[in-house]
């Protein structure tokens, strides 16, 4: 019979290991809403590749300033994190 | 039937050209005077942390993509880029001197590359440019974007390993990129190896 404890250790590392790579991989956003995020995000897309990526973060960016300027932080932030999801793909 | 042109044709047609000339020359003055006042009064920011308006961006990319291609379009490329040798070197010196900025498979991003401006292409994500301008810019650099002429320290034999490497880069997982930088030749022992050979030269 097999060990119950094993068994979950065992399962435990399994999905870590399948997750590690992943998570060194992929970036940990913390979205900002101010100039210079928005400033910094503009040059990141500025050095995309053209593409369906590129056009999906640059209109995100557009929305989150739209939010800065309606002092919409959340909302704003919101749009920066999408717009840092997309430039990464 | 057309007349002859006439003395007093030739009369008028001159002061309407000199005053075409005369008003080119005024627009001309006017726009180097406005250039100057805004060299000088320092209008244009050059902080590396506000980005360039879009147009001005695409003109230096202009610039920069027909320069290189210009320069780089007729070199000749060698047929062996898919040595692994090569490929092994090239993954050495890039984990040295290129990652930093250019990043890797795996990799997060640094405080170099988040501070550069323009942003040093993610390799990892493959490039638009040929190998012929990889190699040309490797050696030579790119003026005001932070890209290093590598040409004065690294034989051509070395940049086009690195460019070897380049070509096989955007296919490499985290594990696979690991593990050639793993293997490879130490960027110290390969620059040895550089100055060694130019020592045996000199003698």
């Amino acid at each position: 019979m097999r060990n119950p404890i094993l068994m979950t250790l065992v399962g435990f590392l399994a999905v870590f290991a399948d997750g590690a790579p992943q998570s060194i991989a992929h970036e940990e956003h913390h979205a900002e809403c101010n100039e210079s995020a928005i400033n910094a995000l503009k040059a990141d897309i500025q050095a995309m590749r053209a593409g369906e990526a590129k056009m999906r973060a640059t209109k995100e960016m557009n929305m989150a300033q739209q939010m800065m300027a309606k002092n919409d932080m959340e909302g704003c932030k919101s749009h920066i994190h999408s717009a840092m999801e997309a430039t990464e793909e | 039937m057309s007349q002859p042109t006439s003395q007093h044709d030739l009369h008028q047609t001159t002061p309407r050209k000199r005053r075409w000339v005369a008003s080119i020359f005024l627009v001309l003055l006017v726009l180097l005077g406005a250039t100057a006042i805004a060299i000088y009064t320092g209008i244009y920011n050059v902080a590396a942390d506000v980005p360039h308006s879009q147009p001005v961006y695409w003109l230096f990319e202009m610039v920069r993509y027909r320069s290189v291609w210009a320069r780089a379009h007729d070199l000749v490329v060698p047929n062996d880029l898919d040595d692994a040798g090569r490929i092994s070197r090239g993954a050495g010196q890039y984990a040295e001197m290129c990652s930093v900025c250019h990043l890797a498979p795996g990799m997060k991003r640094t405080e170099v590359s988040r501070g550069l401006y323009p942003r040093a292409p993610e390799l990892r994500r493959g490039t638009d440019l040929s190998t012929a301008e990889e190699f040309w810019i490797l050696k030579h650099g790119v003026k005001m974007t932070g890209m290093p002429a590598w040409g004065p320290t690294h034989n051509d034999d070395l940049l086009w390993d690195i460019v070897a490497f380049l070509q096989k880069l955007p296919e490499l997982t985290p594990d696979q990129y690991q593990a050639l930088v793993k293997n490879a030749p130490g960027h110290d022992q390969m620059m040895k190896g550089i100055e060694d050979g130019q020592m045996d030269h000199h003698h």
